[in-house]
């Protein structure tokens, strides 16, 4: 596994203070979207779908400051839309810095090479790149329905490593995603020095245009299982072991739909980050009036049936990490052997 | 096979016993185009339904108008129906449009990336 130690250690502390504290539900990822344009039309995305004047609008970098403080978790994932193509990028990844929040830049990279030579950003142990990889170069390319888009992000990965940023890959894998192709990407990515890897199976979204190519259930504990199996010991992924092998079939949680909170034009996203059933006007009404019960697995809810992303499970699998012996034990028995 | 992409846009609805007001408003939330939101008293509003609330002690939308301006927040007991008269901006981008285009050498274009006008 390869978070680094400090920020491993800022999670750990912040979860076991939710614990001491008696708090039942807290998040752990910020979910924050500035805007929703982007420079991509990926087939498996959901989020861009809208009229004219809700693209062109954005948040501005108080809105998005305030739902930082007001929700309190110690990472903030900025996805979007293109991140990089919100104007204030660079002074709100400045401010979150300062504030100590580790920051996920979700982005495609296209602009990334660009961005960094206007020096937007400086490098910071509290700021990551994470690059959307879906595999190798033409998996990749077909699932953001561009050619040439793996070679630049490629190109701005390279670039912001040699500038001492750190950069980590995040990968959505859909129907028909091959074992053995994304073990010889996974060998690229290290070959290429990013810090680790992040993968998910994909969500099947109601408004992404490609509703065929989204794994079930057992289809993705079969992949994963295939994809994960004998890892290399080079392998770095950035994410809690334990949603790993939950994903391989060797754990079977329920979703902790409150663990990764999204705040974006229309306001907090209820419940979670891939459903949108409505909004709440503040992360105290998300969290107090959400009727939780009607999500997860065990609620019977076709909609959570098959979800298996990470949004939703990181969050299970890191509270049982430090909510549990069982689970710690595991974890680093997993981080010391390396094998899942 | 893929299914034919259905869509409400043009939608008219009329609420009746069969379809009531509050199932328009679930899918007028769920419709990612423009809508006109017609109240009671006759008012045409025109922009995107960005939230509602039915569990609220008093049930509402919120829309954004067609300009950006908002949100505003309408009551349920204003509204008379909503009609489906924006684009729908989720239609017509299916995978197989994508694939076929690819297959002519156009996807390299990417007609679908949105907001870098």
């Amino acid at each position: 596994m390869s978070v680094p130690a400090a920020q491993m250690w800022a999670v750990a502390a912040y979860v076991l203070r939710q614990k001491l504290r008696g708090r039942r539900r807290y998040p752990l990822v910020l979910m924050l979207e500035p805007l929703f344009r982007c420079n991509l039309a990926c087939a498996g995305c959901g989020k861009i779908q809208y009229p004219a004047q809700i693209l062109r609008k954005q948040l501005s970098v108080e809105q998005c400051l305030r739902a930082v403080e007001e929700c309190g978790a110690p990472i903030v994932s900025i996805p979007g839309g293109e991140p990089l193509m919100y104007p204030e990028i660079g002074r709100l990844v400045d401010e979150l810095v300062r504030r100590g929040k580790y920051v996920y830049l979700c982005t495609n990279a296209i602009q990334l090479k660009e961005k960094l030579e206007a020096g937007l950003f400086t490098p910071s142990g509290h700021l990551s790149f994470s690059v959307h990889l879906d595999g190798p170069r033409a998996e990749h390319d077909e699932s953001v329905c561009r050619e040439g888009v793996y070679d630049q992000a490629v190109e701005g990965i390279r670039e912001a490593l040699r500038r001492g940023f750190r950069v980590t890959t995040n990968s959505t894998l859909f129907e028909g995603a091959s074992p053995l192709r994304m073990r010889e990407f996974f060998d690229e990515m290290m070959d290429l020095g990013v810090e680790g890897m992040m993968v998910s199976p994909g969500y099947s979204y109601s408004k992404a245009p490609d509703q065929e190519h989204f794994l079930r259930k057992s289809r993705t504990h079969e992949l994963f299982a295939r994809m994960l199996s004998k890892p290399k010991w080079r392998w770095r992924f950035n994410q809690s072991p334990l949603f790993l092998r939950f994903l391989m079939g060797k754990h079977d949680y329920e979703c902790t739909p409150w663990g990764n909170p999204t705040f974006n034009l229309f306001g907090w996203q209820r419940p979670c980050y891939l459903l949108q059933e409505g909004y709440a006007h503040s992360f105290q009404d998300l969290m107090e009036n959400t009727r939780w019960e009607r999500y997860g697995r065990k609620s019977g809810n076709a909609k959570c049936r098959d979800c298996m992303v990470h949004c939703g499970f990181e969050a299970t699998a890191v509270n049982e990490t430090f909510g549990s012996l069982r689970g710690f034990v595991e974890t680093v028995a997993v981080t010391v052997t390396g094998r899942l | 096979m893929t299914e034919p992409e259905t869509t409400l846009e043009g939608w008219a609805p009329e609420p009746g016993p069969d379809l009531p007001l509050e199932r328009i408003i679930d899918l007028a939330f769920d419709y990612r185009g423009n809508t006109t939101v017609v109240l009671t008293d006759g008012t045409e509003l025109q922009g995107y339904v960005s939230n509602r609330n039915a569990d609220a002690g008093e049930p509402f939308i919120q829309m954004f108008d067609a300009d950006g301006a908002g949100p505003r927040t309408i009551p349920y007991s204003r509204i008379r129906t909503i009609k489906f008269t924006g684009r729908d901006t989720a239609a017509g981008n299916s995978y197989a449009l994508w694939r076929g285009r690819r297959e002519t050498g156009g996807a390299g274009r990417d007609e679908r990336a949105r907001g870098e006008r």
